[in-house]
């Protein structure tokens, strides 16, 4: 993976910028040691590590600001950090850039039962927002499965999901308003309790830009009421494409779900050997959907399902009968990926997502695929939206292994994309999937959004070297084709 | 006026504006031209001949139709497969003395959204992905046509509720969900608005899923039909299968205050008549949309209520209130006012039957940070102005 080449000029003056860095900050929120730095020098995408410049953990949104301005004046590229939880390496340091991370800002501010929302530091963990309003019956719907480890304000950054975003939406499904400070050390708040402004939806395109728009400093989160009942049904398949098109059947049915999972044949089994959840080990794909909401809609919608998955031609149907045998469903597909790092040393998770019906011709690509490259793909899919994560088994030990998979994976998204999908459904494109994006857009589409990064940050200091491969000027972005020399409008400012 | 047929057209005819200093407004059936400023332009840009269904698939919840589609033919054709569009978009052509529903990309465009957006999302949820032109006349793609996606910015948020002026749009693919196969209303009777809040407030705090929740002052429920005795009529939406329909019903009533139900087919259309605002059709003066915290709306209305002669009523349990008061620069001036003391939120002036909108401005003034980033993102798109130019803001 080729990263911006370090301005060896700022690295020079590593110890003046921590020094400068310490005067706008406590003086134990800058992280200037290699020791200290190590701790820092990934995220959840481990197969790549830097060491940051330097680490500033602000704790105050004015702090914040300083540090930003300072950088932006002193042109010091900057790397926003989370919980550091990212699949796809948005947080992946870089040699001259300050990773500033968001750890101290972890306060909930205010919880409000009246407009159902949360108000919350961008540090605090995904679950801590449920856990602060289960008490009264309330819940955040975004479920990304790092749940536990990741931030809100990762989130933000990353879109994320989770098994129940198929109902319940991604995470800029859930965000009522932001504040954020921007590379010019602006603060800037978007949205708030209300649920809809009426300009430029800068909040919808902050959500997911993966740090290269602005640093989130604050989020606002609708939540809701907990589900009065869940059931679920764990349901076996001898044929992966008959069980594609029962869960197509169930949607057009016109039922949708809590949540709608798959499982193939190498990570069932792998599954049931972790965790024994009774999952059939002989069914070539197993499929659990979760059904909530009032006890005699749920009883009503399981036996339709039931009676749909049967029709399609299930070899097997359970139904969860209480809170114990439905955890019990979900642990095995909970634990899939540590499930699948039991029977391989190393395993890459990918993410694509494809029209759905287009799943049978997938799982034909991926065993074509797997025997060229002779490597094993278990798979997991989010199978009510398409959203793919073939788990590619290797050994890093053997040479050649990690590049072959990394082959396997690329073939698999240009698949996605081939099929009418996407590189990436919920991961990201950080830099993991960064050299991939001419896959699915064209350079113009690529520049356009480039323009976009240029009117919040026109000098490629947030974040660079992340989602796309190539890096253009703004000044070289912003120039027009112009017709016979003529400049239109001489007189408009131009950005 | 050129018409175009599709995006290489719509190209050309950028090129061809700027070239010749010439300013376009995009236009589509016209009939939300009442939205918003009055664009500075020399020439339309008509895309109504972009149209058509290019792809539906009801098990994959995906539709990809041409942005001139009319929204009425899609939603014909959504119903046939037992769909919708969630977020309901409003009809406004009764308010906007316009001939019809106009078009998809017109929906989209204003970020029209209906009492199911206080539960279900708004247009901007609900667009998955599109192509177009630029203001500097070239093409470019974004999102895609699967429902989860986070590759690249998500630019379809930006272009909805963007009024045209940032990109001249054809395909777009948008989520559809299944049709409740039935909905009935409840309504409750509250002494005075800030009741009605916390009625909703409570309702919503059970698991009991309300789908909509709107509050109706004894006057405008006359208006709705509903002839009863109470200052506040709250009416709360119930859909889906009808065992849950009746079941979560007869929870609520044990709530009490319940002065009577509505059922399905007179609920659907007293839904449609708060959707499309056509309970403030006869109310004079301006209206004007308020989208503020839900707990605020009974603040916000008494201050109003205080000193000018205004109808109002409030969907989305309190979030957006629809005001008709009077013409001037006075009346939006102390909604805003209102608003800011009372935790923030959006007031727009959708219909303007005076002359206000050259007394104060349509769209929300916006602090200067986010007007400068505003400015450049509207340079991103459309550097030289060419598109829908005014027509949010001066300049944008």
């Amino acid at each position: 993976m080729q990263m911006p080449e370090p301005d060896q000029q700022i690295i020079a003056r590593r110890e003046s910028i921590c020094a400068a860095l310490g005067k706008l900050v406590p003086a134990d929120s800058v992280v200037a040691s290699e020791e200290g730095r190590r701790a820092y020098d990934a995220d959840g995408l481990s197969a790549y590590r830097q060491l940051p410049l330097a680490v500033v953990l602000p704790e105050t949104v004015e702090q914040l600001a300083a540090v930003m301005k300072f950088c932006h004046a002193e042109g010091i590229k900057v790397v926003p950090r989370g919980a550091g939880t990212s699949l796809s390496g948005g947080a992946l340091p870089l040699a001259d850039a300050v990773l500033v991370g968001l750890g101290k800002f972890n306060r909930i501010l205010d919880i409000d039962y009246a407009n159902r929302c949360v108000v919350a530091q961008p540090g605090v963990t995904n679950l801590a927002i449920t856990h602060a309003v289960q008490d009264n019956g309330f819940y955040y719907a975004p479920d990304p499965s790092s749940q536990i480890a990741c931030s809100v304000g990762g989130n933000v950054a990353e879109n994320s999901g989770g098994v129940h975003c198929l109902k319940y939406g991604l995470t800029t499904n859930n965000l009522l308003g932001i504040e954020l400070v921007t590379i010019e050390g602006e603060i800037m708040r978007l949205g708030g309790k209300h649920l809809d402004s009426g300009d430029y939806d800068l909040m919808g395109v902050m959500t997911g830009s993966e740090g290269l728009l602005g640093i989130v400093s604050e989020v606002t989160l609708r939540i809701l009421q907990k589900p009065a009942t869940q059931r679920a049904l764990l349901v076996g398949f001898d044929d992966t494409a008959a069980a594609a098109t029962a869960v197509g059947d169930v949607i057009g049915a016109g039922i949708i779900p809590a949540g709608m999972e798959m499982m193939d044949g190498l990570a069932i089994n792998a599954a049931e050997d972790f965790v024994h959840a009774g999952y059939p080990r002989d069914a070539a794909a197993l499929i659990i959907v979760e059904l909530d909401g009032p006890e005699v809609e749920v009883d009503a919608l399981i036996d339709r399902v039931a009676g749909l998955m049967k029709k399609a031609g299930a070899s097997s149907i359970k139904i969860s009968k209480s809170e114990e045998e439905r955890n019990l469903f979900w642990a095995g597909r909970k634990s899939a990926f540590p499930a699948v790092g039991r029977i391989s040393p190393d395993y890459l998770c990918m993410d694509g997502t494809i029209p759905r019906r287009r799943l049978p011709d997938m799982m034909v690509l991926m065993a074509t695929l797997s025997q060229k490259y002779g490597l094993r793909v278990a798979n997991v899919f989010h199978a009510g939206d398409g959203n793919l994560h073939p788990l590619i088994l290797f050994d890093a030990n053997q040479p050649g292994e990690l590049q072959r998979a990394e082959e396997f994976g690329a073939d698999i998204l240009r698949g996605c994309v081939e099929m009418g999908g996407v590189l990436t459904g919920e991961h990201g494109v950080g830099v993991e999937k960064r050299d991939l994006m001419p896959i699915q857009f064209t350079e113009d589409d690529m520049k356009q959004q480039q323009r976009l990064k240029c009117a919040f940050d026109a000098d490629h200091l947030l974040n660079p070297g992340k989602v796309f491969p190539h890096l253009h000027r703004c000044a070289e972005l912003g120039r027009l084709h112009v017709h016979k020399g003529n400049m239109p409008f001489p007189d408009l400012p131009r950005f | 006026m050129p018409k175009i047929q599709n995006l290489d057209e719509a190209a050309a005819a950028i090129l061809d504006a700027q070239q010749a200093k010439r300013r376009l407004e995009v236009r589509g059936l016209g009939t939300k031209t009442r939205l918003g400023n009055q664009p500075d332009y020399d020439d339309c840009l008509d895309v109504s001949a972009m149209q058509g269904i290019v792809d539906y698939q009801p098990e994959e919840l995906v539709l990809t139709v041409r942005a001139g589609t009319p929204l009425a033919e899609i939603e014909a054709e959504l119903a046939q497969a037992n769909q919708m569009l969630a977020f309901e978009p409003a009809d406004l052509s009764g308010l906007l003395a316009s001939k019809s529903t106009g078009t998809i990309g017109g929906v989209l465009a204003t970020n029209m959204s209906g009492p199911r957006r206080l539960t279900a999302g708004a247009a901007r949820d609900f667009l998955l992905g599109f192509d177009a032109v630029s203001g500097r006349g070239e093409r470019f793609k974004s999102g895609g046509r699967v429902m989860k996606n986070v590759t690249g910015y998500d630019l379809s948020k930006l272009m909805c509720g963007s009024y045209g002026t940032l990109a001249v749009v054809d395909e777009v693919t948008i989520k559809t969900l299944p049709r409740p196969e039935t909905s009935l209303s409840l309504l409750f009777g509250c002494n005075d608005m800030g009741s009605a809040v916390a009625k909703i407030a409570a309702i919503f705090a059970s698991p009991h899923e309300p789908g909509a929740a709107a509050i109706l002052p004894q006057n405008v429920a006359v208006t709705a039909g509903l002839d009863m005795a109470a200052a506040f009529i709250v009416v709360i939406r119930l859909e889906g299968i009808a065992l849950s329909v009746e079941d979560r019903a007869a929870h609520l009533r044990e709530m009490g205050g319940v002065l009577g139900t509505v059922a399905q087919t007179t609920s659907e259309k007293l839904w449609a008549a708060i959707r499309d605002v056509d309970l403030l059709a006869k109310a004079h003066g301006d209206i004007w949309k308020l989208s503020c915290a839900q707990a605020s709306a009974p603040a916000i209305v008494a201050t109003i209520e205080q000193a000018f002669d205004i109808t109002f009523y409030a969907d989305w349990a309190g979030g957006l209130v629809w005001f008709a008061g009077p013409s001037g620069a006075a009346f939006g001036t102390a909604l805003r006012a209102a608003l800011t003391a009372h935790g923030g939120g959006y007031a727009h002036l959708l219909c303007d039957r005076g002359m206000s909108k050259n007394q104060l401005p349509v769209f929300q003034p916006l602090p200067q940070a986010q007007a400068s980033l505003t400015a450049r993102v509207k340079a991103a798109f459309d550097p030289l102005g060419v598109l829908n130019f005014g027509r949010m803001h001066n300049g944008i």
